[in-house]
């Protein structure tokens, strides 16, 4: 038996941008959702075990500031990939993502028996970055407002300060049972990636994976290797 | 183990009340006796002592006022001195007026043991544990031989308390509760409505600061109540939905010092001075808000007061953004979530059916 040929898929940065979210993303929702939930007994019991909902917002406020860093840097090198021509534009949205979501769905209902080829990202993958971006710039703009409201009140309308508290609690919630339904789905509870989709943490994705998920990119890294059909399909 | 039963049963002796050798009497025909028997001398104009200290301690009991007292037709003289056994009496170590009074400090309790339980528990009692000689006994609130019924006319109330409380109590008078007492409105709170009688507590600890809100509610969430005054009973629930209120709510438990001051009913309206919302001198008039949010938010600038949603539910016409923001993501999050659970289970669904 041969060893599974792995390519690499995502370089050492990624890697580590992913951990850091993923511990900012989870002390974030630990400290914020027991504020927003506050009269339930196990928010209660949460915020007691930080020692009370004044540190847990301390612990929030600092996790923010990081998660803003952590968002500027990442946002910052994307503008200069940009600028400097090493940008690869396969996370941008296209129009094909959108007739791709159509295709996929058809399929799902067993409208056809076609299923749309990705390349480097597919629709729902853009789709959780992009929610990602945006919510991530709504989350620290509220946030800043929520954390400095005499200053800001200084040069808006008092009112920018309710709203931004009420967009934020919903902003956080939504990513919450967003990364709660599809995230952990897709890179745990999926059939193709069960028990857990290690991608993310090693680099690494197997040429087999890549022949059904990302055949399109496959194509052009190693052209002609999607011409044979990987030994075990996968199940849709 | 005699030792121990020697021991019980010395103590079983001393915890029974002093043995009265004037007994107390059993019949109405006998208590009017004793105490025409005790008015006799006491009821004689005149009758002082001049105590160690110098004062001048009036010994004079008017039959009049006795009678008229709520202890009036029930009590004999030595149901509450106890200590008298004999004519002429023995003699009694005073130095002053107050040693008197302290001396007879427990007699109350005999009869009115829970309200005297409760009393200790408050804060007058703390202050006569510490030594202070002004703190009150029952008698200073109360009276002696002329005992009425504390709170009626309800303006009793505060009136006995302006005794000591002479600055405080002028403060109530001008405001809004403290007028509509004065005009005999049963709804409007007096001192003990919010300070408790017997169990008065302190308002200096964190503990209490933390129960205003729960206090205010008590009639400020009422609905029937505040109808009837056209105010809003939803002032408790708009106040613990916003920033203020959840962090108020989240400390209620707890009485810790230390935690950073969050804005309580009291902090904004006022406290003994509380008056009407649209009174020119209120400090939640709009042109004062600025003023009242400053006490804690320094720098608070001309748009900062309008963060506060002034205990109304968000709305199109009065706060369009926040009401739109809600709007939208109560539209947004079921759309967002129920559209992925959607795909969730189509993908699934076709993963069975392809097995």
């Amino acid at each position: 038996m041969t060893e599974p040929l792995y390519l690499q898929r995502f370089t050492l940065r990624q890697r580590l941008e992913h951990v850091a979210v993923m511990t900012l993303f989870t002390l974030l929702c630990v400290t914020g959702l027991p504020q927003k939930f506050y009269d339930y007994q196990i928010s209660q019991w949460l915020l007691d075990l930080m020692g009370g909902v004044d540190s847990a917002r301390w612990l929030h406020r600092a996790c923010g500031l990081t998660f803003a860093a952590f968002t500027a840097y990442h946002l910052g090198t994307l503008v200069w990939s940009v600028l400097n021509g090493t940008a690869t534009f396969s996370i941008v949205p296209h129009r094909k993502d959108f007739s791709d979501a159509i295709l996929q769905v058809r399929y799902y209902l067993g409208l056809t028996d076609r299923q749309p080829k990705f390349d480097r990202f597919d629709y729902r993958q853009k789709f959780e970055y992009w929610g990602l971006i945006f919510g991530a710039l709504i989350v620290i703009s509220t946030g800043l407002v929520l954390l400095w409201p005499v200053t800001v009140a200084r040069f808006l309308p008092g009112e920018i300060i309710p709203a931004s508290k009420v967009a934020h609690s919903y902003e956080g919630l939504m990513a919450f049972l967003v990364v709660i339904v599809w995230h952990i789905y897709n890179a745990h509870f999926n059939p193709d990636v069960f028990p857990f989709d290690k991608t993310i943490f090693t680099g690494k994705i197997s040429m087999e994976r890549m022949h059904h998920e990302h055949p399109l990119e496959l194509e052009r890294v190693v052209p002609h290797s999607t011409s044979a059909p990987g030994p075990s399909g996968h199940s849709a | 183990m005699t030792l121990l039963a020697l021991l019980l049963a010395v103590a079983t002796q001393s915890a029974a009340p002093p043995p009265s050798a004037a007994p107390t009497p059993t019949t109405d025909a006998a208590r009017v006796e004793q105490n025409d028997t005790c008015l006799s001398c006491h009821g004689e104009a005149g009758l002082e002592k001049t105590l160690p200290s110098g004062e001048v301690q009036s010994l004079v009991v008017s039959h009049e006022t006795f009678a008229k007292s709520v202890h009036g037709d029930k009590l004999a003289c030595t149901d509450c001195h106890t200590d008298i056994t004999e004519v002429p009496h023995e003699a009694r170590p005073f130095r002053t007026k107050r040693e008197f009074s302290v001396a007879y400090y427990e007699a109350c309790k005999r009869c009115h043991f829970a309200n005297y339980s409760q009393t200790l528990d408050s804060a007058h009692a703390a202050a006569v544990a510490r030594g202070d000689k002004t703190a009150p006994l029952c008698v200073d609130c109360h009276g002696s031989h002329d005992i009425s019924l504390p709170s009626e006319p309800r303006t009793k109330i505060s009136q006995t308390c302006s005794r000591c409380h002479a600055g405080v109590s002028q403060t109530y008078t001008a405001s809004v509760h403290g007028s509509g007492i004065a005009e005999g409105n049963p709804d409007v709170p007096t001192c003990t409505d919010c300070h408790r009688s017997h169990d008065v507590a302190g308002p200096h600890k964190a503990g209490w600061k933390n129960r205003t809100p729960e206090l205010c509610a008590s009639c400020h969430a009422d609905e029937q109540l505040m109808q009837k005054y056209g105010l809003s009973a939803n002032v408790m629930s708009t106040y613990v939905s916003d920033f203020h209120g959840v962090t108020a709510s989240l400390r209620a438990g707890s009485d810790d010092r230390n935690a950073a001051v969050v804005a309580r009913c009291t902090d904004c309206h006022g406290v003994h001075d509380i008056v009407r919302v649209d009174a020119p001198n209120s400090r939640v008039l709009k042109a004062n808000l600025v003023k009242t949010c400053a006490q804690c938010h320094e720098d608070a600038s001309e748009n900062f007061p309008d963060a506060w949603l002034s205990h109304y539910e968000p709305s199109l016409q009065r706060t369009p953004l926040v009401y739109l923001v809600t709007l939208g993501y109560k539209f947004l999050i079921p759309f967002m979530i129920g559209g992925l659970l959607l795909q969730v289970m189509l993908h699934l669904w076709r993963v069975v059916v392809n097995r």
